[in-house]
């Protein structure tokens, strides 16, 4: 009984050490490195989505949300139902690699800062950062020559 | 002395099979769908989340092993939730209650019973470990207590939208049972809304067969 409840305390304290067993898990895509785990804004290329890049394309602002406690499907879809339901968002889409949610609103529509915390929250998770204009631009992985020639 | 700490842990804390589904609670608004069949009990349930801390769900279980069918209804509540860049870990603890009568063997009448469940997990995109511990009390249709921990390890890091794979090992403690420690290797398949497992185990030669889906 003593070693099932010394288990159970085990269990129970190891988010505490969670953030170092985790950095080797996520590093299996060859973009650059991550240089640093612990911050919430990722050097990684976050993936072109051709449904965000549509959208982009149409002229709706880009929104690169950082979140945290990302780390499955689950995660994603909780996100994505919850932004697809406001009227502003054209596209969302989730890339578990880089744990950001990419937002492409509809042309003319906005979507404070505030507000994306707060839908975030909503969905279950929490936001660690916001870019927006040339920064979110910058962020996002060069579409393929076969993505290009699809959206052209 | 183990099943009342077990009982006493579950019930101020926080009924249920495996380890995997005590996390309801999704988004805002969202409906998940749970069945699990472990080597003691067959459930199924649907829980709403009515914030993102809180789901109520409608739950049936038939416990083989006491030959007791319950249905009533499942609070769960997300007691904490630790963000990480690259982790996530809960606790989460459940009430349960509502009518349990015996069927098969058990000829004990209906009688009203109250459960509660205590669970944490900690998962990355490539490991995963989670505990919890349950128990019920139904008069004379009867009562249980367990109690139940995993680790799993994904082969490969799926992307967004694949096939995600795992394999895990769950081991039960069940003091109601002739063989008190269960041993089950399962493999679990992810994809987009929906979560299914299949494992058997090989203390007893049951399957384990779960499935989740959120709508």
């Amino acid at each position: 009984m003593l070693r099932l409840l010394t288990a159970a305390l085990v269990f129970a304290a190891a988010p505490a050490f969670a953030d170092h067993k985790g950095k080797s898990a996520d590093h299996h895509r060859t973009h650059e490195h991550q240089s640093d785990s612990t911050s919430a804004q990722s050097d990684v290329a976050v993936a072109a989505d051709p449904k965000i890049l549509a959208a982009v394309a149409a002229g709706g602002e880009l929104i690169i949300v950082d979140v945290l406690g990302v780390v499955c499907d689950f995660c994603s879809t909780a996100m994505n139902k919850t932004f697809m339901k406001r009227e502003e968002v054209a596209a969302s889409a989730v890339d578990l690699d880089t744990k950001t949610l990419s937002l492409a609103l509809k042309p003319g529509e906005t979507l404070d800062d505030k507000t994306i915390r707060k839908l975030v929250v909503k969905a279950g998770y929490k936001a660690a950062g916001i870019r927006r204009g040339e920064e979110a631009l910058k962020a996002i992985e060069p579409p393929q020559a076969d993505e290009t020639q699809g959206d052209a | 002395m183990a099943r009342t700490l077990c009982a006493v842990v579950s019930l101020c804390l926080g009924s249920s099979a495996s380890a995997f589904a005590a996390s309801p609670i999704s988004y805002d608004g969202g409906v998940t769908l749970i069945e699990e069949t472990d080597r003691e009990s067959t459930s199924l349930g649907v829980h709403l989340t009515v914030d993102p801390r809180l789901a109520v769900g409608l739950r049936s279980e038939w416990d083989r092993h006491n030959d007791a069918l319950l249905s009533g209804v499942r609070v769960t509540g997300l007691v904490h939730r630790w963000h990480g860049r690259n982790y996530q870990a809960n606790i989460y603890a459940s009430f349960d209650t509502g009518v349990a009568h015996g069927v098969g063997e058990n000829v004990a009448r209906a009688e009203p019973f109250v459960g509660g469940v205590i669970s944490a997990d900690w998962e990355t995109r490539r490991w995963f470990l989670s505990y919890m511990a349950h128990a019920y009390e139904a008069g004379d249709v009867g009562s249980t207590v367990a109690q139940m921990g995993r680790i799993g390890f994904a082969p490969y890091v799926a992307d967004t939208g694949a096939l995600h794979t795992w394999l895990m090992v769950e081991i039960d403690h069940r003091p109601d049972n002739p063989d008190e420690i269960g041993v089950t290797p399962l493999v679990r398949f992810f994809k987009d809304d929906a979560l299914l497992e299949l494992g058997w185990s090989v203390t007893d030669d049951r399957p384990l067969a779960n499935l989740m889906y959120r709508f």
